[in-house]
């Protein structure tokens, strides 16, 4: 049977989760050793990529992507984060800020698949559409 | 012109306060591989299978469909201009499942399978949808096929009678007349309480524009909508476009009224399903096709019912149309689509150049529901009638050996030659039933022996002018439906009056 990405993190996930950084020292070399064992280098990036969500997941943790057209204010922040803790159920959040001077205003925020678009450039878009119809 | 410019700026003034910009969680994709058609998304963890995907391209919005829901990915199909459509582009779920515009406004109107004018005549004005797919009616909402659908065309009133919310396959080698007898059928339907769909399933559109001149001409779009879905739209149009007829169907027959469906054809529409099914990389097996087309021709079919008077009474009859490669009747979807439906209406390419026109086999074609589906006056006629065919097909083989028969036997061989000769009928040239009854008393009646076999369409033709002039016995058979004794006396009368007229 052949092993998927995220059956491998699934598994590294269940190893390192209770130990002490000792071990994990320990564990990482051997699952890396199993991985070419198998034949399943290739698949280390998304290995990677499915551990750190399942971590994520089972840590309470959420990723978001924020853009806006300036740096935002703290308190505006606070209130996206707070916004992500109450839609996800998250205890934390992992902010990725960028500025994009694209978006003209407002921001966008990315988080597991979906969007929530509050940007000037989309409300312009929409009203350029609405005044079209 | 200071006033038109005032009362531009304030209704702009006012369009603009007007607004308000939506903020809302979207769920979003990003599209991993495009081919023919297919798009792969990665993401859409939330999406509903069948459910309508809008991939965002520089060029604009394009509508998908969801069909393939996988672990990581959903598999898409892409109802549009897939060119347009690059890798990483983002994909929106709508949260809706693929739905059809209905309503009195698709009335008259040549719409794609997405209810999108192809007719220059605008938006279709309705704000009423419905779903493509849906579970056909159960038990208890049906009732028995017994109301007829007149089609018009002599040689199926009488032999193959079709009945309202029955399924009724036309089947045949290409360019022998199958979608000829279907636009007779939704031509006949004029007065008749009957609303029409034709949905043209990978057709030429040259073809289609023709078909739909001549149903205007006929006065038939007063009732009549058009599906088209045209042979060069991608295949998932064509895949979805019987359903999306079906749709509009179920609006009429959920208000009760009675409904006539033809699917032209289905064996184009089961190459397209193959098509997507192979590009989704799901496993095909007999002929290439996938392990469902039985359930995707059956789940469609399945919808065209009669409800019983608690659900309204309405019905949904369909018409599908299979070509056949060279009367191969035994091919895969040939097989299946017969044992799906309630009969078969097969024609024959050596009846057909005979100049048996319309070129139907009366032996291999048959129509489950019967009988039941005629009216008293038709099944009385009918009834002879197929019986003098039966006896003619079995001694016009024997009669090829000698010369020498006794005179039962010519008499029979003469009026099956006559009755053949009836069978004849022009395309466009649909018939009322009242009519129809008088040719087939007429002929098992004797009274059309003393006419010439190669006289009999002229004296027909000639029949049907005169009893219009004189149309009380036409108009007799209309309203008792039935033939008693008095419209039996008076069809001959009616026929030797005409007799004496040409002497």
């Amino acid at each position: 049977m052949k092993i998927s990405a995220r059956q491998y993190a699934q598994c590294l996930y269940e190893l390192v989760s209770s130990e002490s950084e000792d071990k994990i020292k320990k564990i990482l070399p051997k699952f890396v050793v199993l991985l070419e064992k198998h034949r399943a280098l290739s698949l280390a990036p998304a290995v990677i990529a499915a551990f750190t969500e399942i971590w994520n997941k089972e840590h309470g943790e959420v990723m978001a992507e924020l853009t806006s057209a300036r740096e935002l204010k703290s308190e505006a922040k606070e209130m996206i984060v707070d916004y992500l803790k109450n839609k996800s159920g998250a205890t934390e959040v992992i902010l990725d800020e960028q500025v994009d001077q694209n978006i003209l205003g407002g921001f966008v925020l990315k988080y597991n698949n979906k969007i929530v678009d509050a940007s000037l450039r989309s409300s312009l878009e929409s009203l350029k559409n609405s005044l079209k119809a | 012109m200071s006033n038109t410019k005032d009362f531009i700026v304030n209704q702009l003034k006012e369009e603009i306060s007007g607004f308000k910009a939506e903020v809302s969680e979207k769920s979003v994709g990003r599209v991993l591989k495009v081919s023919d058609g297919i798009a792969l998304v990665s993401g859409l963890s939330e999406a509903m299978m069948s459910e309508i995907l809008k991939f965002k391209t520089e060029h604009g919005e394009i509508t998908g469909v969801a069909l393939n829901l996988e672990e990581n990915l959903v598999g898409a199909i892409v109802l549009g201009d897939f060119t347009a459509i690059k890798e990483g582009d983002e994909v929106h779920a709508t949260k809706r499942i693929l739905e059809v515009p209905v309503g009195e406004a698709v009335i008259g109107r040549v719409l794609n399978p997405l209810g999108e004018p192809l007719d220059g005549k605008g938006k279709v004005e309705t704000n009423q949808f419905y779903p493509v797919e849906k579970i056909a009616p159960g038990v208890i909402t049906r009732a028995s096929v017994k109301e007829p659908v007149q089609t018009g065309i002599k040689a199926i009133d009488a032999m193959i009678p079709i009945g309202r919310g029955q399924r009724e396959l036309i089947i045949g080698d290409r360019q022998l007349g199958k979608t000829a007898l279907a636009i007779d059928t939704i031509i006949n339907q004029k007065g008749q309480n009957m609303k029409c769909i034709y949905v043209a399933i990978g057709q030429k559109e040259s073809k289609i524009a023709n078909i739909v001149a001549k149903l205007t001409e006929a006065g038939a779009m007063e009732y009549t909508t058009v599906v088209l879905a045209g042979a060069s739209n991608p295949a998932s149009l064509l895949y979805i476009a019987p359903y999306a007829g079906c749709a509009m169907a179920e609006y009429f027959c959920d208000k009760g009224e009675d409904v006539l469906i033809v699917y032209d054809d289905l064996s184009k529409h089961a190459v397209s399903y193959r098509e997507i099914s192979l590009l989704l990389r799901r496993p095909p097996g007999r002929e290439a096709y996938p392990g469902d087309v039985f359930y995707l021709h059956s789940r469609l079919l399945e919808r065209a019912c009669k409800l019983n008077k608690d659900f309204g009474g309405g019905s949904i009859t369909a018409l599908p149309i299979i070509e056949t490669q060279a009367g191969d009747l035994s091919a895969y979807i040939p097989t299946n689509v017969i044992s799906i439906t309630d009969g078969q209406i097969f024609l024959e390419p050596d009846l057909f150049y005979k100049g048996n026109r319309p070129a139907v086999n009366a032996g291999l074609s048959v129509s489950r529901v019967g009988s039941s589906a005629q009216i008293k006056a038709m099944k009385k006629v009918a009834g002879k009638m197929r019986l003098e065919a039966a006896q003619y097909r079995e001694l016009a083989a024997f009669a090829q050996f000698g010369s020498d028969l006794d005179e039962d036997t010519k008499n029979k061989l003469e009026r099956g030659k006559r009755l053949y000769e009836i069978l004849k009928q022009d395309q466009y040239q649909p018939l009322s039933v009242a009519k129809q009854v008088i040719i087939y008393y007429s002929l098992i009646n004797s009274l059309l022996d003393d006419v010439a076999v190669d006289d009999v369409r002229t004296f027909e033709a000639g029949l049907y002018k005169y009893a219009d002039l004189n149309d009380e016995v036409l108009n007799l058979i209309t309203e008792r439906k039935e033939l008693d004794e008095e419209i039996e006396i008076k069809i001959k009368k009616l026929v030797s009056d005409y007799k004496a007229t040409i002497e």
